[in-house]
């Protein structure tokens, strides 16, 4: 099938308007041997065979009754008014609005978003979104040099190891140097040539970190470091203290868990806020509010635009074009639909259930919960056998945990495990039942 | 007084909702023994919202807004073609959507992410894919990393990416992200790379390449592109190509065989997947064999024992973004190439340029056009010689009071008051006489009731807004 609306007749009259025998004409411009051929691709497929044909690509795919994987991709309850709201198509069948008094439907819905970020976040200022996560933490880097003129970033361990190997792909572009350190060891290190500290909390590894202590030792040392907090699962802030109460210079987060599906990891969205002293700094589109030129109405507007590429070119403070808009819109409205007291009350639910299991789990003989500080939804077990617990886990219909091996190869025999509102007791019971059954199998080589 | 804006901040009630929490079926402990107090927050400004309220909202919003669905969307560079609506209904599919990126049993994302990568090789030349970037610039960004990467393995020094003046402002901004100098080259009176020009800049020795669009932002296939990327060759450079214009070349021509030897494409224009009011879009890149090992990892490979992720491929740039990019978007646009099929893709490429070309027909009649000659997927005219100094953004204010979208306005910079057109091949005639006859009445008026564009809009939510205040006080959030 195509979704070309002419008929044959119709292109004959336009080729007519134009002034040329056939189509082929209007191509006289490339070089005859550039054309090709025909393309070695499928025949096209009417809708109803598309669809059996994508149905069976996706059954390949396993769907379990309850999740225990986290590590950057949660599953959340998503409420039904957000893919109501998304599936408008007069927001989705839009583009960036350029053209703000044809737009102020979105334009209101991304200011909305920002002030949504920024009261959640208690941070000064939040941009219109980046593509996720780790090119949020990314940018965020590159944006600390170039306030600071420095070339130096320091990351803390348990940050999400994609988003490390994500800030070193984008750095080694800018020649600035990275160094990757524990909180111990940082404090010797620290010097007045680095740009930032970037760290994550809830950490990789489950960790709610002290951050006002973190950061009074920072800034006690290296009062120009800039420090940067990069969060997995923002729901968290239902309940934790937000970073802007922390004096964090910037913030970002991957806000998948704000009613967008994991969809195998993206599309996602890259939450990016920051001090109000940063803002000519900032990536991204920005949504303003202002006023008509002869009149008295208020609108929004697409604003602060001399920081981006469409302007500024080779100056801009970031390349970034299209980002994430959709999954923003998605954030605002699942923000909405939960308030303030059904995020306190998920956030509570995911500290409970998680605390809950990992009771239950660390009294099972063999296993043992590493974590020392606090958590949030995701800590660290290790079992008698990680591949066994994998088993008894799909066994059961439940997707397993994280081996956390995937990543940090020394760390043997030991589960990232992710429990939400989404896990019910019979599924929590079930992970304990795998987890008993796990224990007299051969452990991880 | 009364503002004309509600915020859906204002409709909160004083009411603990909690319809979206699931009943807690567990023993709950003292939430200070999970997590000492000083962590903890205090309040959440943020308010409770009945969902009738909140949907009414976003209708309302929705009436305020414009999208493909509405009317043709002739966004230059951008387009804007109509979204099927079976890709949205494949993507929702829970086995597409619930999948985690991490979990073991995954072979339906990893089949279709190879089957596309195959696809896009077929239809671009290109040898090796990714799938990671999330949007256009960011597959620039990507690429031209490899290039700084190829290099570097080579040991030799490269400094600077020759960009024309006619490029996405994406290519200078990508490039410098990457660590590059941009040496600008001046287009020739044609719309093309002047080939002398080229080779004097190639000839500095720390080139690393050229970044090129082709046909270019003002609609044109440079006629000259084997020379060009020979000219690249010759001078130990690379030819990266900027996909955002693929989608008349979409069967008729190849960015390989033109010369290039990296390609990004821009899967929301090209292939009919929704621009999401500005994302989320998609960014894959292609190169040529030599390039291979370099894209950023990991890689889907198929072997003896079927297809396998190979996380690291030694010369890789590394990874570009977490997990294996935007799915959601790369499934639609699978289900797009399997819906249109090789027959399908090359009317894309064809009608595309035929409606191109019929607009600019049309509207040469009243407007001035530049570079006035047989385009291929957009044109540019230019707000030079309008009557009454009417300016570009006066036609595009006006435009959108007749009910539709403006074009791209004042791009590219090499014309002046540029408005940059691209129907796509989704515009039924109807569509299209509707905007020429729309153009024609704005000629009309800018001749005798010029200060009807000047205030223009005149039948929107709101009249012309000010971008200068917006810019000098900012008012981000509430």
């Amino acid at each position: 099938m195509d979704f070309v609306p002419h008929d044959r007749k119709t292109i004959t009259e336009m080729l007519r308007v134009i002034g040329v025998a056939d189509i082929e004409e209007l191509f006289q411009d490339i070089p005859k041997d550039l054309i090709k051929e025909k393309l070695d691709l499928p025949t096209g497929l009417s809708e109803p065979d598309l669809f059996r044909h994508m149905e069976e690509i996706s059954r390949k795919n396993k769907i379990y009754t309850s999740s225990f994987l986290g590590a950057g991709c949660y599953y959340h309850y998503i409420p039904s008014l957000v893919d109501f709201v998304i599936s408008r198509s007069e927001f989705y069948t839009s583009y960036t609005p350029y053209q703000a008094e044809a737009s102020q439907g979105y334009l209101q819905a991304i200011y909305e978003y920002q002030t949504m970020i920024s009261r959640l976040t208690q941070m000064d200022i939040a941009n219109a979104s980046m593509y996720d996560g780790s090119t949020a933490l990314a940018e965020a880097a590159i944006m600390t040099t170039l306030i600071t003129n420095k070339k130096s970033i320091f990351m803390l361990e348990g940050i999400h190891p994609e988003y490390i190997e994500v800030v070193k792909t984008y750095c080694w572009g800018q020649n600035i140097s990275i160094e990757i350190t524990t909180e111990d060891k940082l404090l010797n290190q620290l010097n007045e040539d680095v740009a930032a500290l970037l760290f994550q909390s809830p950490n990789f590894f489950g960790d709610i970190e002290d951050i006002s202590k973190l950061v009074k030792h920072v800034r006690e040392k290296a009062p120009n470091c800039l420090l940067v907090q990069v969060m997995t699962d923002p729901t968290c802030l239902g309940v934790i203290k937000p970073p802007g109460l922390t004096d964090i210079d910037i913030f970002v987060a991957e806000g998948q868990s704000f009613g967008i599906s994991p969809s195998f990891g993206g599309p996602g969205l890259g939450i990016f806020t920051a001090k109000k002293k940063y803002l000519r700094k900032m990536p991204g589109r920005l949504v303003g509010k202002t006023k008509e030129i002869n009149g008295t109405r208020e609108g929004f507007i697409l604003t602060l635009q001399a920081r981006e590429q469409h302007i500024r070119r080779e100056k801009a403070s970031s390349n970034i074009c299209t980002n994430q808009a959709l999954c923003s819109l998605a954030a605002l409205v699942y923000l909405l639909a939960m308030g303030r007291t059904g995020l306190k009350g998920i956030a509570t639910q995911n500290f409970q259930k998680a605390h809950y299991l990992k009771s239950k789990i660390g009294k099972i003989p063999g296993y043992k919960i590493l974590n020392t500080k606090p958590t949030y939804n995701e800590f660290l077990v290790k079992c008698p056998s990680i591949d066994s617990l994998i088993y008894q886990c799909k066994q059961r219909n439940l997707l397993p945990p994280l081996k956390i091996s995937k990543y940090y190869p020394q760390m043997k025999n030991t589960a990232l495990v992710c429990i939400t509102e989404m896990n019910s007791k019979d599924s929590i019971e079930a992970f304990i039942q795998a987890a008993q059954v796990a224990l007299n199998n051969k452990a991880e080589g | 007084m009364k503002s004309n804006i509600t915020l859906i901040f204002e409709k909160g009630i004083d009411e603990e909702l909690q319809n979206y929490i699931p009943e807690m079926d567990i023993e709950v402990a003292d939430l200070k023994e999970i997590i000492p107090q000083i962590l903890l927050r205090n309040d959440i400004p943020i308010p409770n919202v009945p969902e009738i309220e909140i949907v009414r909202h976003f209708v309302k919003l929705s009436h305020k807004n414009y999208g493909v669905d509405t009317g043709i969307y002739p966004l230059g560079s951008c387009t804007m073609k109509y979204n099927p609506k079976i890709c949205e209904s494949i993507e929702r599919l829970p086995g597409f959507s619930q999948v985690h990126p991490l979990q073991e049993e995954n072979q339906g994302s990893i089949e279709l992410l190879y089957n596309i990568s195959k696809f896009l090789g077929e239809i671009t030349g290109m040898d090796g894919f990714t799938l990671q970037p999330a949007a256009g610039a960011h597959g620039e960004l990507a690429g031209l990393l490899i290039m700084k990467k190829y290099f570097e393995h080579k040991g030799i020094k490269k400094e600077k990416i020759v960009v024309p003046d006619s490029a996405h402002g994406t290519n200078p901004a990508s490039a410098k992200m990457a660590g590059f100098s941009i040496i600008e080259l001046k287009s020739n009176e044609q719309g093309e790379v002047p080939l002398d020009h080229l080779e004097y800049a190639m000839q500095g020795g720390d080139v690393a390449g050229i970044m090129l669009t082709n046909p270019n932002t003002l609609g044109i296939f440079d006629r000259h592109i084997k020379e060009i990327t020979q000219i690249v060759h010759n001078n130990g450079g690379l030819c990266y190509y900027d996909g955002a214009n693929l989608n008349p070349m979409l069967g008729i021509c190849r960015p390989r065989d033109m010369g290039f030897d990296i390609v990004h494409l821009n899967l929301h224009k090209t292939f009919a997947t929704p621009h999401g009011g500005g994302g989320p879009g998609s960014g894959p890149i292609g190169v040529i064999n030599d390039l291979s090992p370099f894209l950023p990892e990991p890689c889907i490979i198929s072997t003896e024992n079927g297809l396998v992720c190979k996380e690291s491929a030694g010369k890789s740039i590394g990874r570009i973004k977490s997990f294996w990019g935007n799915f959601g978007v790369i499934v639609r646009a699978y289900a797009y190439i399997l819906a249109l099929g090789a027959e399908g893709l090359l009317r894309v490429g064809k009608i595309a340029v035929l409606n191109a070309n019929y607009l600019r027909i049309l509207l040469q009649q009243k407007y001035k056009l530049p570079y006035n000659r047989i385009c291929q997927h957009e044109f540019v005219i230019s707000d030079k010689n309008m009557p009454n100094n009417i300016t570009t953004e006066d036609i595009a204010k006006r435009i959108l009071d007749y009910g539709i979208y403006a074009p791209t306005i004042y791009f590219p910079l090499i014309i002046q008051g540029a408005l940059m057109i691209e129907p796509t091949e989704t515009e039924s005639k109807e569509s299209l006489d509707y905007f020429v006859e729309i153009m024609n009445k704005i000629y009309e008026e800018a001749k005798e009731n010029p200060e009807i564009l000047k205030s223009a809009p005149h039948n929107l939510p709101v009249k012309r807004l000010d971008a200068v205040l917006a810019a000098r006080k900012p008012v981000l959030h509430d």
